[in-house]
């Protein structure tokens, strides 16, 4: 696979510590064209070679993650969800997935389980597998503190679990670095399973593109036709939460919010962090060491705001569960299902909480980009088609310029390859079996 | 605020031309940095960029640009533009950005001169926070 793609599959065996790689060869692409495609049809081949656990968690890209299409952040992990024992996928958003497609593989295959809790280290196309017992057991702002202190890189990025997913709770989630990530499937408690403490990623790899001109061109006019557009306005969470009838949100979360962060190459940031322990006026690097948190699923958010808690607490919150690995939109509705409102009450129940939940979804994609709405099959079409081409979830919702015409083209332009809808239906097809 | 713009204003005999960026539009998204990156090497990469959105302070949420010019390096801060000269001696009291050195190693900006619609970065950056005076 010579264009948008490192052209290699690592499959990591945890138990015998053993590596292989393959060739992406360009037949899979043109049959299953990338990203949940591809993962999908990953975990399928490797789980049915294993029946004794749970079965492979996969990470991948789509086709256009990581190129100057707009949106183009995505990562995706692919496997069996403790909560809903279906294979899901769940988004890598932030910078995850951009390092992920510039490591050196495109698709990463982790199979059975580590005697003793390991982490991983991708980068320049290498996957090693190091010794996790001074991890074991930390929060996940520490372990990554640690991985990032340790190979004196800032911009490693870290998906990781805390005590939730080493002690074995469905509730258990993947983070990314110190943020609540998209994880509502559960896959922390894989990860504790597997005795797998965190994959550490760093990318400094280049992506050859077929037609590179007229792929520019045709992005540039995207972006300039997007700029103009109202949805440009909707920046930050608290316009998500407009968006969708919460109109006092913004006053709730406003006199804390500090800055809106986007995920990679997303014209639109979902994210707001907002200072609990700061003056977010503060435009200077503060002096306090941890003065917020990164506010990046709106779900928990309007539970707490509903269940009385004030956007401070929330904060604080957000930022226990996140360090304890656990999901916030699950604590959320836990909580205010059993009618905890203090932050010292909640933060103390986090070990004891149990599913199952509503936030989780039916559907195999991760209900983060349901953003409160009911799912129908037009949300899920767009959901496959975003995991399929790596596309961040959630802006592709809201782009109507980016129609499955005109990313399927971009594909085509990018990489040589023709890529016909049909192509594309029948890969949504399996994946929403 | 930075000491240059006395200077900025007469690197070209009398003229300023050259990328302004306001750091507190920046949403760190990374655009400008692989468009950069698509320049110089023809190809989606982000190790040759000369414009790079500072990420390195996460946990504090201190996201600014930094530019590499031909005589400077320009750290478009959100509290102010702060521009270094090459070579010259800097304050001992400030702490060296780790970042600093791997800019240094940079080709400078060339304001895209071989792409008819200008600079790449003004192009993808979605929320017009690099221009052009």
């Amino acid at each position: 696979m010579e264009y948008l793609a490192s052209d290699k599959i690592a499959i990591v065996d945890l138990g015998s510590r053993d590596i292989t790689e393959e060739e992406l060869e360009e037949d899979l692409v043109l049959d299953k064209i990338g990203g949940a495609g591809i993962t999908k049809h990953l975990y399928d081949q490797y789980a049915s070679a294993q029946s004794n656990d749970n079965g492979p968690i996969v990470l991948g890209t789509g086709l256009l993650t990581g190129t100057l299409v707009p949106g183009s952040s995505l990562g995706i992990m692919t496997a069996k969800s403790p909560s809903t024992g279906k294979v899901s996928h769940v988004p890598l958003h932030l910078d995850a997935g951009i390092e992920l497609k510039y490591s050196g593989f495109d698709y990463i295959v982790i199979k059975g389980k580590a005697e003793k809790p390991v982490y991983l280290w991708i980068h320049d196309g290498i996957v090693d597998i190091n010794d996790a017992d001074e991890l074991w057991g930390k929060d996940t702002w520490t372990a990554t503190d640690d991985i990032r202190s340790e190979m004196g890189d800032d911009l490693i990025q870290v998906l990781g679990i805390g005590r939730a997913g080493e002690n074995g709770s469905d509730l258990a989630q993947v983070g990314i670095n110190y943020w609540q990530s998209a994880d509502r499937m559960g896959f922390g408690k894989l990860f504790g399973e597997k005795n797998l403490k965190l994959i550490a990623i760093r990318g400094m790899g280049l992506l050859e593109i077929s037609e590179p001109e007229d792929f520019i061109e045709d992005c540039a006019e995207l972006i300039t036709t997007i700029r103009s557009n109202s949805l440009m306005d909707m920046q930050g969470i608290a316009a998500t939460a407009a968006a969708l009838g919460e109109e006092d949100f913004r006053d709730w979360i406003g006199p804390l919010t500090h800055r809106h962060m986007a995920c990679f190459n997303t014209p639109v940031a979902t994210s707001t962090f907002i200072f609990t322990d700061e003056d977010p006026a503060l435009l200077k690097e503060s002096t306090v060491p941890e003065p917020g948190f990164l506010l990046t699923d709106i779900f928990p958010l309007i539970t707490f705001k509903k269940a009385g808690l004030s956007a401070k607490e929330t904060g604080a919150v957000l930022k226990a569960c996140a360090k304890y690995g656990i999901d916030g939109a699950a604590v959320a509705e836990l909580s205010a299902k059993s009618g905890l409102t203090s932050p010292e009450d909640i933060e103390k129940a986090l070990p004891d909480l149990k599913g199952p939940v509503e936030c989780a979804g039916s559907s195999v994609f991760s209900a983060w980009a349901a953003v409160g709405k009911e799912t129908d099959e037009n949300w899920e079409r767009r959901q496959a088609v975003a995991y399929v081409m790596g596309i961040h979830p959630i802006w592709l919702q809201m782009a109507p310029d980016l129609t499955e015409e005109k990313l399927l083209d971009l594909a085509g332009l990018g990489t040589e390859l023709e890529l016909p809808q049909e192509t594309l239906d029948e890969v949504i097809a399996d994946i929403l079996v | 605020m930075g000491l240059c713009e006395q200077d900025t204003i007469f690197r070209y005999g009398g003229f300023f031309m050259g990328i302004q960026i306001d750091a507190l539009k920046c949403i760190a998204c990374m655009a400008c940095e692989l468009a950069c990156g698509y320049h110089r090497d023809d190809a989606f990469a982000l190790l040759s960029s000369c414009i790079v959105p500072y990420r390195g302070r996460e946990k504090k949420n201190y996201v600014g640009v930094i530019l590499k010019e031909e005589d400077s390096l320009v750290a478009a801060r959100p509290e102010g533009i702060e521009i270094n000269r090459i070579g010259e001696e800097q304050d001992p009291e400030k702490e060296a950005d780790a970042s600093a050195k791997p800019m240094l190693l940079r080709e400078s900006c060339d304001l895209c001169d071989d792409q008819d619609d200008g600079p790449l970065c003004i192009v993808f950056c979605p929320t017009g926070a690099i221009s052009m005076t």
